[in-house]
């Protein structure tokens, strides 16, 4: 079967200033799978995933260059909105990042104004995103609080839930439990497995365990270079290249 | 080693006496007025207008008048204020634009209010024929606060975490939207305070209105905005040195004062009091 | 979704809102040039009839005799003798007062101070001048039997009042500014709390302090109600600290009233207006550069 690529990327370069942040990267990501970006720290993870749905846009003094597309469509051409982008590429951050506006406006509040008015159409689709993030039961009864009250690991499903709420394709995630307990990061990982069914999940974690747990494909990325994108399996059992097993292995220096 | 700590207690000393020195001017002064004021605080003296040419009588048409221009120079200058700073935050954080405009609020900052008056004579009196007037005066305090306003808008907006903006922009919402739902209303308690201070320096300001929309004596209430007012300071100023009851008039002038400088600091507590609460109850 | 927009249409609005705003921000800096503009409208027919020398220097300020004359030298004198002995008051005190509030104060007491500083900032000029005129003024004349408490001295006092939240404001966030490492490498080095705040503090935090001083001049040159009501107002030149001076400020409010429209006192009025105008721009401009380059240097200037 042919697979079905929903996001490429050919050689993109990506400048902060003078620094370049990214070099040469060309990558394709696989519709309804999750796939896993590693690499230490400054690799440039993050920055490629923050350029897939165009917030690098907001930080002064960048530079892209070559081609991201989204089903074939260059989404830095010069016509394209970013506004629009990002309603069909959601993004989960690193910490939660609820408004301080209740449960209920926290998943209304994008939709609305998309353009949504019909109220029972509102109503049916924040009891469909809180159920997709797996937070309906917890929240149902509580809706009009403020989302500040939720613990961390409810507030990242309601982000989570915020972001479902628009039904983007792809789903971007900037280690979305790395502030959160042991119990809440589980919670996460089962919700990105079931979540895979109707979107794609692009997620960058620094942790490996987690890469290897919940992705199908995973890529490697050192010093701004994408050194090697496989199958999760293949990369953490036989890597090709002798770097992203020194990584793997913990032989990294 | 002894002649050190000596030294420290004699610097110590100059330094707490100096705070002192602070804390009792402002209560000297307040406690002065208040105490040569109160009697004068009856309900006629809020109530009524000045007779017998300004030497008995109240100070009603003062009190509206003062009212009228503040809340006239705040339709003014919380808008244009907002709006500077959400450019200057939102939009052009840097670049060539936003250095010109920061420093031209520096500048305007920076002049003495009697120039303001004589703007306000020279563009709203005379050139825009206002003559003098709520709305000349109103217009000119308005300027004047501005800069106080931009600055106070400024520093709400920024004091709003980035991780709102993102998280908004991130759900696919426009930039626009996420300035006037998102940033605005989070940054909405500190707008007010700075909008609050900007109220009370606009209630005390006298030079700027002397030439612009102060009365010496207006028997009735303003009926349009392009009537004169009296204000506060400056029946005060008025009392004080152009009477010719200056000696007689002295209770006038006591209440007229301690009714000023109540609506004033009054106005400037309010602002403190909502600050530090919002400052405690901030939930980011 | 079905309902999107058209986004071409949105990204329109969104530049058009940018605009606008900018627009509306940039009106600040139309203000200020309308600001000049009309200064100079009202104020330049003054040199058709008088030299800008004779104007600035001219010892004489009788602009309603017949011929008036309109030297300003008398002015400009009163109004730096004003601002230098409200100075001499009011540096030391907000100077040490910030130091209290930043380095010293507990907790409580700081918190009091800042608002009673707040306050002070808060009080109208007016009360102010009203304040010098019934208490100080009869005051000085008592104690030191002089003609009039109305002269430089009580200006100053009251002056003093009005600047020194200015200087203690700003001179207690460079207080602040100054990193926590300088303060403990002193301490770790044996220097006492005052040695710390003498020789690593107040230094490091000069330039935010000599801003501090600056504004507060400024603020001091260009205030109003204060050196009007309670400065005396004779356009002399001073000979001692208790002689009465008519500073440009209280020249302006006092005389705009009386001053025919379009006369050569009302443009020489303006013309006394641009001169301030001046002067405190100039102030404002040089606590701007040391400022900028403050923050360029950081706390490297040490």
């Amino acid at each position: 079967m042919e697979k079905d690529f929903i996001v490429r990327t050919k050689n993109v370069d990506f400048f902060y200033g003078a620094f370049r942040a990214l070099s040469d990267v060309t990558v394709d990501f696989e519709k309804n799978k999750v796939t896993a970006l590693i690499g230490p720290s400054g690799c440039g993870k993050s920055t490629l995933l923050r350029l897939l749905n165009r917030m690098n846009d907001l930080i002064d003094g960048t530079r892209v260059e070559g081609e991201i597309l989204l089903e074939g469509r260059n989404i830095y051409a010069p016509d394209v909105d970013p506004v629009e982008i990002r309603q069909r590429i959601g993004m989960v951050f690193q910490k939660p990042n609820p408004f301080p506006k209740s449960i209920y406006n926290n998943i209304t509040y994008a939709p609305k104004l998309s353009g949504i008015v019909d109220s029972e159409e509102i109503e049916a689709l924040v009891e469909e995103s809180l159920r997709q993030a797996v937070l309906w039961d917890e929240v149902k009864d509580i809706l009009t609080k403020s989302a500040m009250t939720l613990s961390g690991g409810q507030q990242q499903r309601l982000c989570i839930a915020r972001a479902l709420a628009m039904k983007p394709d792809v789903i971007l995630m900037d280690e979305p439990s790395s502030a959160l307990d042991p119990i809440s990061t589980a919670k996460i990982e089962e919700l990105i497995d079931t979540l895979k069914k109707h979107y794609t999940i692009i997620i960058v974690t620094h942790n490996m365990q987690q890469a290897a747990r919940i992705s199908e494909y995973t890529g490697f990325f050192y010093l701004g270079k994408l050194i090697e994108f496989n199958a999760t399996e293949k990369i953490f059992t036989n890597p090709d290249v002798k770097q992203t097993e020194d990584y793997i292995t913990g032989r990294f220096g | 080693m002894r002649s050190r700590y000596f030294k420290q207690r004699l610097f110590f000393g100059a330094v707490r006496l100096s705070a002192l020195v602070i804390t009792l001017a402002l209560l000297g002064i307040l406690a002065y007025i208040l105490a040569h004021g109160f009697r004068a605080i009856t309900w006629e003296f809020l109530t009524q207008s000045p007779t017998d040419s300004m030497t008995k009588g109240g100070i009603m048409p003062a009190i509206v008048g003062t009212l009228y221009l503040t809340v006239g120079a705040i339709l003014v200058a919380l808008p244009l204020g907002v709006v500077s700073a959400i450019f200057l935050t939102e939009y052009a954080k840097q670049g060539a634009l936003s250095r010109i405009i920061r420093v031209g609020v520096n500048c305007l900052a920076g002049v003495p209010s009697v120039v303001f008056g004589l703007f306000g004579l020279g563009f709203f009196v005379v050139f825009l024929k206002f003559g003098s007037s709520i709305l000349a005066g109103a217009l000119t305090l308005g300027i004047l606060i501005l800069p106080t306003i931009i600055g106070a808008a400024e520093e709400a907006l920024k004091a709003v975490p980035q991780t709102f903006r993102e998280a908004s922009l991130a759900l696919g919402v426009s930039k626009w939207n996420t300035i006037f739902r998102i940033v605005l209303p989070s940054a909405l308690p500190g707008i007010l305070t700075g909008a609050i201070l900007g109220v009370g320096r606009a209630a005390g300001e006298t030079a700027p209105i002397m030439f612009t929309a102060a009365a010496f004596f207006t028997a009735v209430l303003p009926k349009s905005i392009f009537d004169e007012v009296m204000a506060l300071p400056y029946h005060i100023y008025v009392l004080a040195t152009a009477g010719t009851h200056i000696e007689e008039t002295r209770p006038l002038q006591y209440g007229t004062v301690l009714v000023l400088i109540a609506l004033v600091l009054g106005i400037d507590l309010i602002a403190i009091i909502m600050r530090s609460m919002f400052r405690r109850n901030k939930r980011w | 979704m079905k309902n999107r927009k058209h986004s071409l249409t949105k990204h329109t609005k969104e530049i058009a809102i940018r605009n606008l705003f900018g627009f509306f921000a940039f009106l600040s800096v139309l203000l200020f040039g309308l600001i000049l503009v009309f200064l100079f409208r009202e104020g330049l027919p003054l040199f058709k009839q008088i030299s800008v020398t004779d104007f600035l220097f001219g010892t004489a300020w009788y602009p309603t005799y017949e011929p008036p004359e309109y030297g300003i030298w008398p002015l400009i004198v009163g109004s730096l003798a004003v601002t230098f002995f409200a100075c001499l008051i009011a540096v030391p005190l907000g100077i040490l007062s910030a130091v209290y509030i930043a380095e010293i104060a507990p907790g409580g007491i700081k918190e009091i101070l800042k608002s009673v500083i707040e306050l002070l900032a808060g009080l109208p000029s007016v009360v102010l001048g009203f304040f010098g005129m019934v208490i100080v003024g009869p005051w000085l004349q008592e104690t030191f039997d002089l003609p009039t408490g109305l002269n430089i001295m009580n200006a100053a006092v009251m002056l003093a009042i009005m600047a020194i939240p200015t200087i203690s404001s700003i001179s207690e966030d460079a207080l602040y500014a100054v990193p926590r490492e300088f303060k403990e490498a002193s301490y770790a080095l044996g220097a006492t709390k005052y040695e710390t705040i003498i020789r690593v503090i107040i230094p490091a935090a000069l330039s935010g302090i000599s801003t501090a001083v600056i504004l507060g001049m400024a603020r001091a040159i260009g205030e109003t109600m204060v050196v009007l009501m309670v400065a005396g107002g004779a356009a002399a030149i001073p000979e001692s600290i208790f002689d009465a001076v008519r500073p440009m400020t209280a020249s302006i409010a006092a005389e705009m009233g009386e001053a025919p429209f379009r006369s050569g006192h009302y443009h020489a009025l303006f013309a006394t207006g641009i001169v301030l105008f001046v002067i405190t721009l100039a102030f404002n401009l040089i606590a701007d550069y040391i400022s900028n380059r403050f923050r360029e240097t950081g706390s490297g200037t040490l």
